[in-house]
């Protein structure tokens, strides 16, 4: 037995108990040693990217990609595994991942991945519906507000200010490096937000028909409005009879576009494209950023996104 | 049996230090908003109600239930669900969940007390209107009564490890795992042990596997019951429900594997999920040898193939043997299901079945065909889905 080499102070002299005992030792470390690399479990990669920004030596998990629907993730046993090691989980909130977060920190058992920080709790929403409770009929309704708000890059800014102050909670001997690093990104960040408002002046006042409110907040930072949405309730597939409903108001009203976003099926928003007889394109934009957790993948994706509303704009 | 005596008391002793723990924490009235509230409403259509099966010929209120959950002081969570069903057209109430879990326990541990459902199995601790099929699988209308919630306490420890793994052992009062006892011996209890593992391979594709046993101090009783072996039986007296387990003994192993996949983990639009599950119990009571024992297997698949349509196949195995006297007699059923379900979104889903039963020995009611029709409607929020 293993506990008897311990006890008994044996020296460990054969094989079985050599191995023991660096087992035990093994053991020990993981359960209580707090010197490794901050764990940060993301739930989605724009956050990573953000704690990249502050703390570049972090073990980063990202829990899911701009190929998935954030609103349906299975609570899979390799996420409850990762929440289980986490020093912090960084996610969205406003109910975004009501449907899998909880589930995956029952299994865990991890009190640190209780005190999720939470994106949300930071920046003001668009579209609040205080007190509405979800019926069959209503569709995916976040009262709190549109959760999909990393799409405006001023809303950054206000998570990775208060995301410093709770990794500097979290780090207090690297305080002073976050906080450096924070300023150098603000500045850097301001720089490029001034930059892309500049370029994106023409798309002010534009039209677009779009699936879900996943890009709203780029929307109302760029001045464009969306017309119409594809789905006919928040999260609800497009249907037929809405699809055609659709169809008339468009034939009305033309958009400069026609947005699905990386996770979607396009089928609906290219079939709507066809009917208006090829004149609106149709725009698959990435959700969200890459998985590889850096600033660059942040500022490329905006800088994509644009890119490709403004060659949209000026067919 | 004498490391279950040791257990009870100290998972009853751990209780008590949780609730002093409760009483002393600070139950901040900023947190007391985020406790939430929902309903779930399953209504049923039955052409023939199936063998073991717990629906009724007809219109029938299903699992329908009012839940509230939320945190309890600032280590807790806590979870209150009373549950309406009707059978054999009367109006049936239950708590069936109330129940804390602490919140801050270190090293991956997590404890539960007071009444909720095992976590044996693969669906156990599921509710029963999240199930992918009308009914549950004969293994657990045979051995479970479709649904094994007790009052007890849990505890639960998650490895620190790449891949998922998580041991538990439970113990509870066991008053619903036996139909009626052959005698009631004092102090009854059950225990459980479970492990589960899991994990990703490549992007698409998830696993999970489980072990389970379920030790049982209670013996049921040497006499069966209606529905099962009704040579000496009058079919026409009031058909008495069934909440409890139909078949028993005190030893239950169980597996479970899951599989689902999604491309590229994108399960909005398209998923298939499988499972195989099987358990053997032995020990059946005081009359049994060591051939007498209770199998039952289930497989199943699913196909969400757009956005809101989902089709699945069922197909399980029961072989029991049906106590009488001194003596048993064997039973044997098999049952096919397939079914359709429309879920335009994640609160209503309507869902067409069509069950066969077949090769039926013991079993006087065997369906050889049944048509089931499903709507389970839910209002504000409820529990997040378990893997």
């Amino acid at each position: 037995m293993c506990w008897h080499s311990v006890h008994t102070r044996r020296i460990p002299s054969d094989g079985r108990h050599g191995r023991c005992a660096r087992f035990l030792i093994w053991l020990a470390l993981v359960v209580t040693t707090p010197a490794h690399a901050l764990r940060i479990f993301a739930c989605e990669p724009e956050w990573a990217a953000l704690a990249r920004v502050l703390v570049p030596h972090a073990t980063l998990f990202v829990a899911t990609h701009a190929g998935q629907d954030p609103h349906h993730i299975e609570a899979r046993p390799a996420l409850i595994a990762h929440l289980r090691l986490t020093d912090i989980a960084v996610c969205t909130g406003a109910s975004l991942e009501s449907g899998w977060l909880p589930a995956l920190q029952e299994r865990a058992g991890n009190p640190r991945a209780r005190d999720v920080f939470f994106a949300a709790d930071h920046v003001p929403l668009i579209d609040p519906q205080p007190g509405t409770i979800g019926t069959p009929w209503s569709g995916d309704v976040h009262p709190e507000g549109n959760p999909h708000l990393h799409a405006d890059p001023r809303n950054l800014l206000l998570v990775v200010r208060a995301l410093a102050d709770r990794l500097a909670r979290e780090r207090p001997a690297e305080d002073a490096a976050i906080r450096a690093r924070l300023g150098a990104f603000e500045s850097r960040w301001q720089q490029r937000i001034a930059q892309w408002e500049r370029r994106a002046a023409p798309l002010r006042g534009k039209r677009v028909a779009a699936q879900h409110a996943t890009f709203g907040y780029l929307w109302r930072w760029l001045g464009i409005e969306q017309l119409a949405d594809l789905e006919p309730r928040p999260g609800m597939p497009p249907t037929p009879g809405h699809l055609q409903r659709l169809l008339t108001v468009l034939r009305g009203t033309p958009p400069a576009a026609i947005v699905v976003s990386s996770y979607q099926d396009p089928r609906p928003g290219r079939w709507l494209a066809q009917q208006l007889g090829g004149t609106v394109p149709l725009l698959i934009l990435p959700s969200t950023v890459g998985t590889e957790a850096a600033e660059a993948e942040l500022a490329d994706w905006f800088e994509g996104l644009l890119q490709t509303l403004l060659e949209a704009s000026v067919r | 049996m004498a490391r279950h005596h040791a257990l009870i008391p100290r998972l009853a002793s751990f209780a008590a230090l949780l609730a002093g723990a409760l009483a002393a924490a600070p139950a901040g009235a900023q947190q007391a908003k985020s406790w939430q509230f929902g309903a779930v409403l399953d209504v049923a259509h039955t052409t023939r109600a199936l063998e073991l099966g717990g629906r009724d010929q007809g219109l029938q209120l299903g699992h329908s239930d009012l839940t509230a959950s939320g945190p309890l002081g600032a280590l807790a969570t806590a979870r209150l669900t009373a549950v309406f069903a009707t059978h054999d057209g009367r109006l049936e109430k239950e708590i069936e969940e109330a129940w804390l879990e602490t919140t801050r326990l270190p090293a991956g541990f997590v404890a539960r007390a007071g009444r909720f459902a095992s976590q044996i199995g693969y669906l156990n601790a599921q509710h029963p209107h999240a199930d992918d099929f009308v009914e549950r699988p004969l293994l657990y209308r045979a051995f479970f009564g479709g649904h094994w919630n007790d009052d007890g306490m849990r505890l639960n420890w998650t490895a620190p490890t790449p891949f998922f793994l998580q041991l538990g052992v439970e113990a509870f009062r066991g008053k619903r795992l036996v139909e009626e006892t052959a005698e009631s011996t004092g102090n009854p209890g059950i225990a459980t042990v479970v492990a589960k593992f899991g994990g990703d391979i490549g992007a698409s594709h998830s696993w999970l596997v489980g072990v389970s046993h379920i030790r049982n101090r209670r013996e049921a009783t040497t006499e069966t019951f209606d529905g099962a072996h009704g040579h000496k039986h009058d079919h026409d007296h009031d058909h008495h429900h069934h909440h409890g387990a139909q078949f028993s003994g005190h030893k239950t192993w169980m597996i479970d594997a899951t599989w689902k996949w999604a491309p590229g983990g994108n399960n909005r639009d398209q998923q298939v999920r499988a499972g195989f599950e099987a358990a053997r119990i032995t020990d059946l009571n005081r009359y049994a040898t060591s051939r007498d024992r209770h199998e039952a297997q289930s497989i199943w698949a699913v196909w969400r193939f757009r956005p809101d349509w989902e089709t699945g196949l069922r197909t399980d195995w029961l072989r029991v043997r049906i106590p009488h006297g001194d003596h048993f007699h064997s039973g044997r059923l098999r049952e096919l299901s397939a079914m359709l379900a429309w879920k335009p979104n994640h609160m209503q889903s309507l869902r067409l079945q069509l069950t066969r039963q077949y090769d039926a020995v013991g079993f006087s009611r065997p369906a050889s065909r049944s048509v089931q029709v499903q709507y389970v409607l839910a209002f504000g929020a409820h529990p997040a889905h378990p893997f």
